[in-house]
């Protein structure tokens, strides 16, 4: 088959199909801006000498402080990467839609001689053009962007890196590794699914999922847990601990942690179902037990992102509250040593941190609403292909509140208790670092009056002052928790609510007449 | 009568389905709706069952007015009163084959246990016990019209709408469900509307009442008087 003739079939469809293709454009614009941002920051020249890590290196033109530091750059490349993972996944959400038409289409492509390769092409072409020409246009967005946004302030400082072009190699990988990406993951996505002239078959897992990925979060836990002992073996030792080992294996532990949390939604969902199975007295429970349980993957595909967010908004809620106690403990300890010396204290500037805290918030906020607008692609999709079963029922008498009840019970059985352990997760991975704050202890010398007065060791004018060790257990950050997990379920009712609005039409008595 | 409809009217777009179809039933009558296809055999089935609303006249159940009812109380009737049986697809494909006959009773109210105390009564009855812990799709499609056969007559209906019940079935697995609905309907002094384009499956019935275009055809094979005149 010609490319030409490949893009022509695959770019037919219905209305349905055109959401599908712009909404993917869409998607995809949205994660090339991210991704060239991501490039660019990565692009920021560092002055002074390679390996200089002293204010000499700083980058003093832009207002944001997490740009202005070379160490720092690293983290908000990892942060606008991980930011444009919801936004791909909502791309392969919008690919769900209007399935059951671009299924009969397919199957009819099929029955006029394309081979089974030949139609899985097709499906995997729509999804790469659509996703080129966002990357295109994200490429012409995020341009004019540049142009539109470089405004520097009074004092010539800018809020972004518009003074640095993004490098064309980036500029290659992102435009074009983005649609291979979306073909790519389109194919394995098709692993499941049989073209056959007579309709698409997809093969459902029927067995449990098994709990392996609790041993993933486990793994995370512990090697979070190991990281106190090490410092403090190779501390007795005096062994200097390569400065990188400690990031490396937070990162790990992390990652260990998510894609445990992510993979272990499946479990969840199945054992979220069997419980509810065991327990349901009422129609509504009923179904949404069996259905959980005949096919839990369908449902957690849809809030693993959402999962992710919330343990990444535990997290940063816990290291929040590690930064607010670390710099109360050290401002009493300061406080201390001023009033024990005679001289004035001089808090601290913390804003610094706050600030970069709440980038994180906002990301993780943005990340949510992407989750959550998948979520409601699902949903949808979810309801629109089981039409016929939902009219039916309606037809022979199951009220469509009934109905509604299945799916909000559907949903919440799983979200709810994952919710949980993604907050406690999140929570607790920084805690697996530093339990407690600590500051002082030890002595310091202090001289009164003018430090030449000091100069010899033996002056009377230089004291010796014992410092107390204040320490304090950090707090549990129940507030936040509460807001970051509150606000996960909120958002889910949102969109569960907003998906049911699909379910009175989706019941209608002409289903029934097209089956 | 137990069941009537009088000058039923009704269209998609322009496309009309019924045009002012009357009739009436017995208090444990078998009525065969027979036409071609696209007569408006459903439209009707689905008109006198409270799933749809004709554009005009009106559909009486013991006398009442089933057409004006809200959707809440057309559904309730639908899961007491009457019972509804389809060619296919009616099965909630995750329910095991008791829990699709106890559902309409726990919409009811029943308790789950009681429930599937019934269903499994109602599926020894049509000889599908041994199906009870079994899905849909684990079954063959004679099986599952049985079980659902068992979920329409759970609740004891006094009226059952079959549409097409047989169509997706071998004669052999036809026969056998028309042959459990005739029994268990003649045991239970059940009505039942049978809509079938198949001349032998209208053979089970008292009479045959066949559509053409939106109307009932008067000089139809089988046609009575009291079909036409209630």
């Amino acid at each position: 088959m010609r490319p030409s003739a490949a893009v022509r079939l695959a770019l037919a469809g219905t209305r349905t199909d055109a959401l599908r293709v712009v909404l993917t454009t869409a998607s995809g614009a949205l994660a090339t801006v991210v991704l060239l941002l991501a490039v660019t920051v990565l692009a920021i020249p560092t002055p002074g000498k390679p390996g200089d890590t002293s204010s000499d290196s700083w980058s003093r033109q832009y207002r944001l402080e997490l740009l202005v530091e070379p160490g720092l750059r690293p983290g908000v490349v990892i942060a606008l990467v991980l930011l444009a993972v919801p936004v791909l996944v909502l791309a392969g959400q919008c690919g769900r839609l209007g399935a059951p038409a671009r299924d009969r289409r397919l199957a009819a492509i099929r029955m006029a001689g394309a081979t089974p390769r030949q139609t899985a092409m097709l499906a995997a072409t729509e999804t790469g053009v659509a996703t080129a020409l966002g990357a295109l246009l994200g490429l012409a967005g995020y341009l004019a962007g540049r142009v539109l946004l470089h405004r520097p302030d009074a004092e010539g400082r800018l809020l972004l890196p518009t003074d640095v072009p993004p490098p064309w190699p980036g500029i290659g990988v992102v435009c074009v590794g983005l649609p291979l990406l979306a073909m790519a993951v389109t194919v394995v996505l098709l692993r499941r699914v049989s073209f056959t002239p007579f309709g698409v078959v997809r093969r459902t897992r029927t067995r449990a999922p098994r709990p392996w990925p609790v041993v993933l979060v486990v793994a995370g836990f512990g090697l979070i847990s190991l990281l106190q002992p090490l410092a403090r073996w190779a501390d007795r030792r005096h062994w200097t601990l390569p400065v990188p080992l400690f990031p490396i294996l937070l990162f790990v532990a992390v990652l260990l942690a998510a894609v445990g949390v992510v993979v272990g939604t499946g479990s969840v969902s199945h054992a979220a179902g069997r419980i509810l199975h065991r327990f349901a007295r009422r129609p509504a429970a009923l179904l949404a037990a069996r259905r959980l349980m005949a096919d839990p993957w369908s449902g957690s595909r849809t809030f693993a992102v959402l999962l992710v967010c919330v343990l990444f908004g535990a997290g940063a809620a816990a290291v929040r509250a590690w930064f607010a106690s670390d710099f109360a403990t050290s401002e009493e300890a300061s406080r201390w040593m001023a009033r024990a010396q005679g001289q004035p204290y001089v808090p601290r500037d913390t804003s610094f941190y706050f600030d970069s805290m709440d980038l994180v918030n906002g990301v993780v906020g943005v990340a949510t609403a992407l989750a959550a607008a998948g979520m409601l692609v699902a949903i949808v999709e979810g309801i629109v292909s089981r039409r016929r079963a939902y009219a039916s029922l309606v037809a022979t008498g199951v009220p469509r509140g009934t109905l509604a009840r299945a799916i909000l019970w559907q949903t919440f059985a799983p979200v709810v208790p994952a919710v949980l352990v993604a907050l406690v997760a999140g929570a607790a991975l920084p805690r697996g670092i530093a339990g407690e704050s600590r500051a002082g202890g030890g002595s310091t010398q202090y001289c009164v009056g003018d430090w030449d007065l000091c100069q010899d060791p033996n002056s009377p004018n230089l004291r010796t002052l014992e410092v107390p060790t204040f320490a304090h257990t950090i707090p549990v950050p129940f507030a936040d928790l509460a807001v970051v997990g509150v606000g996960a379920l909120a958002a889910v009712l949102l969109v569960v609510g907003a998906g049911l609005l699909v379910l009175r039409s989706a019941t209608s008595v002409d289903e029934l007449r097209s089956a | 009568m137990i069941l009537q409809a009088r000058g039923l009217v009704r269209s998609y777009g322009a496309t009309p389905a019924l045009r002012g179809v009357t009739l009436g039933l017995a208090e444990g009558e078998i009525l065969a709706v027979t036409g071609p296809s696209g007569c408006g055999k459903s439209t009707l089935i689905h008109c006198l069952a409270g799933i749809l609303r004709p554009d005009a006249g009106e559909v009486l159940y013991l006398g009442q007015r089933v057409d004006t009812l809200s959707e809440a109380a057309r559904s309730k009737l639908r899961r007491g009163a009457f019972g509804v049986l389809f060619q296919f697809g009616q099965l909630v494909a995750e329910l095991t084959a008791a829990e699709n006959v106890a559902l309409p009773l726990m919409l009811a109210g029943t308790g789950r246990r009681e429930a599937r105390t019934a269903a499994l009564s109602w599926l020894e009855r049509l000889g599908v016990a041994e199906l009870a812990d079994q899905r849909p799709g684990e079954v063959s499609g004679g099986q599952q019209q049985r079980v659902a056969l068992a979920r329409a007559l759970v609740t004891e209906p006094r009226v059952l709408f079959a549409d097409e019940p047989t169509g997706a079935l071998d004669t052999l697995a036809g026969e056998q469900v028309l042959g459990h609905l005739v029994r268990l309907a003649r045991e239970q002094g059940t009505t039942v509307v049978l809509v079938t384009h198949e001349p032998r499956i209208a053979g089970y019935a008292d009479r045959e009442l066949t559509l053409r275009d939106g109307v009932i055809d008067a000089t139809g094979m089988g046609l009575t008087d009291k079909a036409v005149g209630a």
